[in-house]
């Protein structure tokens, strides 16, 4: 029908279109987030916006300090606990594990990365919730679970997948070389993983932890479920606290007004921490 | 100390406290705090309850909701439940329609939370639901539809739902309308509607009810911009909303059940006991209870 040199003009076209998507749906959503965030910044004021402590959208009083600083809390106290388990797990997948037990670490870490985030809000609700809340009065800090610890929990086992499995590529991408020259050289073979072939495989172990806080600061159905949400700054891991995510989805649905941009203005401040950590993600890589 | 050790240790300090926190039992000890549970700022049950337990104040010459900000805060129903099954000491409310046996409902000024006795005004907590239309509704069968929910039959169903029902109504007049409704809003309203559009449907099986669950404002927003014929709220309407031309109708009224957990001996509250729970004044259950 049409000769080859115009087929292959249309193709290009069409592939350049589909390319093109996801950068005009970034565009996009930049577009929306900051001219409707804009509105609310001006009228609220940036300063009392971002450090303003009292959240009373019915008075039209809107202060988002304290869920800044309840997004930072859970997602550090979630590095605390998945960053430690994550990349020995990863450690282990790539250097001790037994072939026979691989497969199965393997599928499980697949599956864990696989479970959508509001089964492990009721998993979360359910479980730890009661075991935080009985800890929790068992050292006499009262709170009734639906707190700090246990969202960070929750966080750091959701984190678990996306750190193995960025953590065991970066070990496995070490050069053999290394770890025979280690050997070589009298070190023993936890003295080469541990002092050789972690340091050498660093910025893509950093690299697992940059994505990891990025899935942990924009979770959030299970933190909905399990962080207590409360809008004011937490005084201890044992008290509930509000995430910027969580934020915007409990209000939207009822927000007017004042009320809905500022939530927008939410969301603009929740994008430029997303756009922080791609940045260092993109400077880590670089440098790689 | 090299890693292994390090490793093995904090794996026994961590076995540790997790088998201490699974197993200690407790009795139900009054001197503890209350844990204070509230649905999200703008919700519909939440308007309503702190409207009528007058959790409110005066700030910058307005009226606020004043929940202490202590509260814990939930945006669904089954959470509140749950974390109200699952706390001693917790207090919290839903709607009357949603109450089931995992928790204890309280009496109120010693009112058992019930549909007689809101009918019979001894019970003071509940709220109405709304239809809303833009204007006068102008599908033929939105309107019969509405006919419908507002007749002796419709409000029968209302009634069974667990709803409280409205006064004086007559009998549902049969027209021979066809063609298809779009419905939508508060899901706190979708259960009972989504009954009374299968009724409906008997009754006229040449009509299409289209029900979509999502949230009273998002009923009202899409009925202002013509995408349902009829929205849905679970709270009176704004002024906002009435200027853009929206029509409320009461079509039945909810309860709203003060619940706590079954372990709680506390049987009986007052308003005002409630409130000062919410204001965050009233902190331990033996300040409400001897």
């Amino acid at each position: 029908m049409f000769s080859n040199a115009l087929n292959e003009k249309i193709m290009r076209g069409v592939f350049f279109a589909t390319a093109c998507t996801s950068v005009l749906a970034v565009v996009l959503i930049c577009f929306f987030l900051f001219s409707n965030g804009a509105n609310a910044l001006s009228e609220i004021g940036i300063f009392e916006f971002l450090f303003g402590t009292i959240w009373r959208p019915n008075i039209d009083v809107y202060g988002i300090f304290p869920m800044i600083i309840g997004s930072i809390y859970m997602t550090f106290g979630a590095i605390l606990i998945g960053v430690p388990i994550g990349i020995l797990t990863a450690i282990f997948m790539a250097f001790y594990c037994p072939s026979i037990l691989y497969k199965p670490l393997k599928i499980a870490t697949d599956i864990l990365a696989g479970i959508p985030s509001v089964v492990y809000g009721f998993f979360g609700l359910i479980i730890i919730v009661p075991m935080i809340k009985d800890f929790g009065r068992f050292l006499g800090m009262g709170g009734n679970g639906n707190s700090l610890l246990t969202a960070s929990i929750l966080l750091g086992i959701m984190i678990l997948p996306t750190i193995i499995s960025v953590t065991e590529s970066a070990l496995r991408a070490v050069p053999k070389l290394y770890y025979e020259g280690s050997l070589a050289l009298g070190a023993t073979h936890e003295k080469t993983i541990f002092h050789v072939l972690i340091p050498a495989a660093k910025s893509g172990i950093l690299a697992s932890i940059v994505l990891g806080i990025g899935r942990a600061i924009g979770e959030t159905m299970a933190v909905i479920m399990v962080a207590g949400n409360q809008a004011r700054i937490p005084s201890d891991i044992f008290q509930g606290a509000r995430t910027l995510t969580a934020n915007v989805v409990i209000e939207m649905g009822y927000a007017t007004g004042l009320h809905r941009d500022a939530l927008i203005a939410t969301g603009v401040v929740l994008f430029l921490f997303i756009l922080v950590i791609n940045a260092i993600l993109a400077i880590l890589n670089k440098r790689t | 100390m090299n890693i292994k050790t390090i490793l093995a240790s904090g794996l026994t300090v961590g076995l540790l406290f997790a088998t201490q926190g699974i197993n200690f039992a407790h009795a139900f000890d009054k001197k503890s705090s209350i844990t204070v549970v509230s649905r999200e700022e703008g919700s519909g049950t939440r308007g309503a309850f702190v409207e009528l337990f007058d959790i409110m104040g005066e700030i910058k010459g307005k009226k606020a909701d004043l929940t202490t900000l202590d509260a814990q805060i939930t945006n669904s129903t089954s959470v509140m439940m749950t974390t109200i099954a699952g706390d001693e000491y917790a207090i919290g409310y839903t709607s009357l329609g949603a109450l089931n046996d995992s928790v204890k409902a309280l009496k109120i000024n010693n009112a058992e939370a019930s549909v007689a006795n809101i009918q019979k005004g001894l019970y003071p907590v509940s709220r109405p639901f709304n239809i809303v239309t833009l204007g006068e509704a102008q599908n033929a069968i939105a309107k019969d539809f509405i006919h419908f929910i507002l007749s002796t039959e419709g409000q029968n169903i209302v009634s069974q739902a667990g709803y409280i029902p409205l006064n004086d109504t007559k009998p549902f007049q049969v027209a021979k309308v066809q063609g298809k409704a779009i419905v939508g809003g508060s899901s706190s309203v979708a259960p009972v509607m989504e009954k009374l559009a299968e009724a409906y449907k008997k009754i006229n099986p040449q009509a299409e009810i289209e029900l979509q669950v999502n949230d009273s404002t998002t009923g009202m927003m899409s009925t202002i911009n013509k995408t349902y014929d009829i929205g849905l709220a679970s709270r009176n309407l704004k002024n906002q909303e009435m200027e853009q031309g929206l029509k409320a109708t009461v079509i039945a009224t909810d309860g709203i059940a003060v619940i706590i957990n079954k372990n709680n001996p506390v049987e009986n509250l007052d308003t005002k006991q409630v409130k000062e729970i919410y204001l965050g004044n009233t902190l331990t259950w033996d300040q409400v209870s001897k």
